[in-house]
C-alpha cells in the first residue's frame, strides 16, 4: 500500500547515530542540577576528609593504614556519592518518565545504555583522578616527617591514586547498571549499599575459605586492593591489575545484562 | 499511515488488548476512543514500540516503529503528561530529544515558540503547570516535523484556549496531510476534532467508522412513535428520506422526519398516537452504550450500510484495505 505524500519536507540527514545519542546524552548529564551537586560534593568530600584525616594523624600507625588510605580517606563518601550520581542517570529516568521520551527518541534502546556508559566515565574518571592529584600531595603536607610520607613519586603511589580514580568509575557504572536493571532510583541506591556494604559482611561469617577468596573479589574488595599500597596489602590479597580486572567485569557484565533486559523489557 | 493487526498484549493472564486490527490514514484526525483501562494507551507504546505486543504486529509508514532510522521525524509522540526531568528546563529537554537526530537548535526554538513556552523555555519544568506540561509534550511531539502524529489525552489538564489550541492544531496537522491519532475517553471532544473514530473497549475494537456515520447511527434525529396503527403509520410515513424501523409491536423508531411532521400525519389520517418522543441521546451516550458491552454491540455497529459512508469518504485504494480489515475483524 502507497503512502500519500505528506507536506513534512525534513532533511534525510536527520537519523539517530551512535556519536549523536552519546551528544544527547551528554548534554543531559550536565542539563541538570543534580550532576554538578553530586560532582562537586563528592570533590570537596574527598579532598576535605582526606586533610582531615592527615591534619589529625598520630605518628606510628603505619601498619593498620597506609598513606593513601589517610590521603584518600575521603574516597569512602565519594565511593557511595559517584554511584549515586551512577544510579540518577539511569534510574532517575524511569523515575520522572524520561525514559519514554528517550526510548521513542532511540527506539533501538541500547546504544543509550553505552552512552550513558560512556558519558558517566568521561566524566567520572577524570573528575576524580584531578580532585586524587590535588588531595593526596595537600594531604601529604600534613604528614612529613611522619612514617605516612610518600610523595606522588615514590613507588606504587601513583599506581595507587591511578587505580582509586579506576575504581571509583568502575563502581559508578556498576551503580549506572543497577539503576538500569532495577528502574528505581531508591531501590538502586539500596542494592548498592547493601550489595557493596553489608552483603561482604554477612557472606564473611560463613567459615570457609573459599568464601574468603572469593570476598576479595567482590566490588568494594576489590576497589580496596586497587588503591592500596603494596606494604598493606600483603596478606594473599590479589593484585592491583587482578583487582582491577575483577572489578572491571563486575561493572561491564551488569551493564550487558542491563542492556538486554532494556532491549527485552517493557517500558 | 499507521496500521495496528492482530494485536494482542496480555500480562499475566490479563489481555489488555485483544486482537485489534485498525488503520490510521493521513490527511484525516483519527480518534482514538474508550473508556478508562480500554487499552488506549497500551496500543499507543505498542504502536511507539515501547511495549513489545503478545502477538500482532504494529506498523507505521509500513515499518515497524524502531525500523526507521530517523524515528522523530516520522512520529511524534505525546504520551503521558510527564515523560520530562522535572530539572532540566524546556528548552534542555527538547535540546536532548533533538541532539540524537541531529536535529538543529534552530528547530527547537522553533516548536517552543509554535506551543507558546518561548517565554519560559529557560525555566525548569518542575515549576510547570499541567497545561504548560501538555504544552511541552506537544512540543516535543513536533520537534523532528513528524509525518505522525500519535497524542494521548493532550486535551487532559488544558484550560479552554489550550482545549481550542489543540483542536485547531490537530486539524492544522491532518490539514497538511499528516497522519493525526489522538486518544481521549471524551466523546464530545473528539466529536468536534475528529473525522474519524476507531472505539475500543475491553481492548477489543468495538467501531471503525466516521464521525458522521456514528452520529447518524448513534440515533440522533429519531423518532420513537407508539400507536396501535404501527403498520398503517409505518406505510405513510416512509419515503427516500425517512426509514422506519419496528422494534417491538406498536412501537416505531422513525429517522428522518422530525416529530410534528409525524404527528400531523397522523392526525390527517386518524391514527392515534399513544406515544411521540424525539430520540435525544447524546453522542456521548451513544459512546456509553456502545463501549458497555462489546460483543452486543459489536455486529450492529458495523452495517454494510456503515461501510460505504465511511468509505465514500476516502480513496478508492483505503477503501479496498478497510473492506479487508473488516472481513478480518468479522470473521
Amino acid at each position: 500500500m502507497s503512502t500519500p505524500t505528506h507536506a513534512v519536507t525534513s532533511p534525510r540527514s536527520y537519523a539517530v547515530t551512535p556519536a549523536r545519542v552519546l551528544r544527547s546524552e551528554w548534554h543531559k548529564l550536565w542539563s541538570v542540577r543534580s550532576t554538578w551537586i553530586t560532582l562537586l560534593f563528592s570533590a570537596v568530600a574527598m579532598v576535605g576528609v582526606g586533610l582531615l584525616v592527615a591534619a589529625n594523624y598520630e605518628d606510628g600507625s603505619r601498619e593498620f593504614v597506609d598513606p593513601i588510605q589517610i590521603g584518600l580517606a575521603g574516597t569512602q563518601i565519594a565511593m557511595i556519592s559517584l554511584p549515586v550520581l551512577g544510579v540518577l542517570c539511569t534510574a532517575g529516568e524511569y523515575t520522572s518518565g524520561m525514559i519514554r521520551a528517550t526510548l521513542t527518541a532511540v527506539p533501538r534502546r541500547v546504544p543509550v545504555l553505552w552512552a550513558k556508559t560512556g558519558v558517566l566515565t568521561a566524566t567520572v574518571f577524570p573528575l576524580t583522578l584531578a580532585t586524587c592529584l590535588i588531595g593526596y600531595p595537600l594531604a601529604q603536607s600534613f604528614l612529613t616527617g611522619t612514617d605516612q610520607e610518600a610523595a606522588l613519586t615514590d613507588p606504587g603511589v601513583l599506581g595507587a591514586v591511578l587505580g582509586t580514580a579506576a575504581s571509583l568509575t568502575a563502581l559508578s557504572v556498576f551503580a549506572l547498571a543497577l539503576g538500569a536493571l532495577l528502574r528505581s532510583v531508591a531501590g538502586a541506591i539500596g542494592a548498592y549499599v547493601g550489595g557493596i556494604m553489608i552483603l561482604p559482611e554477612v557472606i564473611s561469617m560463613i567459615p570457609v575459605d573459599a568464601v574468603d577468596t572469593a570476598m576479595e573479589y567482590f566490588p568494594a574488595q576489590a576497589a580496596g586492593n586497587i588503591s592500596a599500597l603494596d606494604a598493606v596489602a600483603g596478606a594473599g590479597a590479589p593484585s592491583p591489575a587482578a583487582s582491577l580486572l575483577a572489578l572491571g567485569l563486575w561493572a561491564f557484565g551488569t551493564v550487558a545484562v542491563a542492556g538486554l533486559l532494556l532491549k527485552r523489557r517493557d517500558v | 499511515m499507521m496500521r495496528a493487526s492482530g494485536l494482542t498484549k496480555k500480562y499475566g493472564d490479563k489481555t489488555v488488548v485483544d486482537d485489534l486490527s485498525f488503520e490510521v490514514h493521513p490527511g484525516t484526525v483519527t480518534g482514538f476512543l474508550g473508556p478508562n483501562g480500554a487499552g488506549k494507551s497500551t496500543t499507543m507504546r505498542m504502536l511507539l514500540g515501547l511495549d513489545a505486543p503478545t502477538r500482532g504486529t504494529a506498523t507505521i509508514g509500513g515499518r515497524p516503529y524502531a525500523a526507521h532510522p530517523a524515528p522523530l521525524t516520522e512520529v511524534g509522540a505525546l504520551l503521558e503528561a510527564r515523560s520530562v526531568h522535572p530539572g532540566r528546563t524546556a528548552h534542555a529537554h527538547l535540546t536532548a530529544l533533538a541532539l540524537t537526530h541531529g536535529i538543529p537548535r534552530s528547530r527547537v526554538d522553533h516548536v517552543l515558540d509554535l506551543a507558546g513556552l518561548t517565554e519560559v523555555a529557560r525555566r525548569r519544568v518542575k515549576g510547570f503547570s499541567l497545561g504548560m506540561g501538555q504544552r511541552l509534550g506537544i512540543a516535543a511531539a513536533l520537534l523532528g516535523d513528524p509525518a505522525t502524529v500519535i497524542l494521548d489525552e493532550p486535551v487532559n489538564g488544558l484550560d479552554p484556549e489550550g482545549v481550542l489550541w489543540i483542536r485547531n492544531l490537530l486539524k492544522s496537522l491532518a490539514a497538511e496531510g499528516r497522519t493525526v491519532l489522538v486518544s481521549s475517553h471524551l466523546m464530545s471532544e473528539m466529536a468536534l476534532t475528529a473525522d474519524h473514530l476507531v472505539i475500543i473497549g475491553k481492548g477489543r475494537l468495538l467501531a471503525d467508522t466516521t464521525v458522521d456515520a456514528f452520529v447518524r447511527e448513534a440515533g440522533a434525529g429519531a423518532v420513537k412513535v407508539v400507536t396501535p396503527s404501527a403498520a398503517e403509520l409505518a406505510a405513510l410515513l416512509t419515503g427516500p428520506s425517512v426509514t422506519v424501523t419496528g422494534d417491538s409491536p406498536g412501537t416505531l423508531t422513525v429517522r428522518g422526519c422530525d416529530s410534528a411532521h409525524i404527528g400531523r400525519t397522523a392526525a390527517a389520517h386518524g391514527i392515534p398516537l399513544v406515544e411521540l418522543t424525539p430520540h435525544t441521546a447524546s453522542l456521548e451516550q451513544a459512546f456509553m452504550d456502545l463501549t458497555r458491552d462489546a460483543v452486543e454491540y459489536q455486529a450492529t455497529v458495523r452495517t454494510p450500510a456503515q461501510a460505504t459512508a465511511r468509505t465514500s469518504t476516502q480513496t478508492g485504494a483505503q477503501t479496498s484495505a478497510q473492506a479487508t480489515a473488516l472481513e478480518g475483524t468479522s470473521a
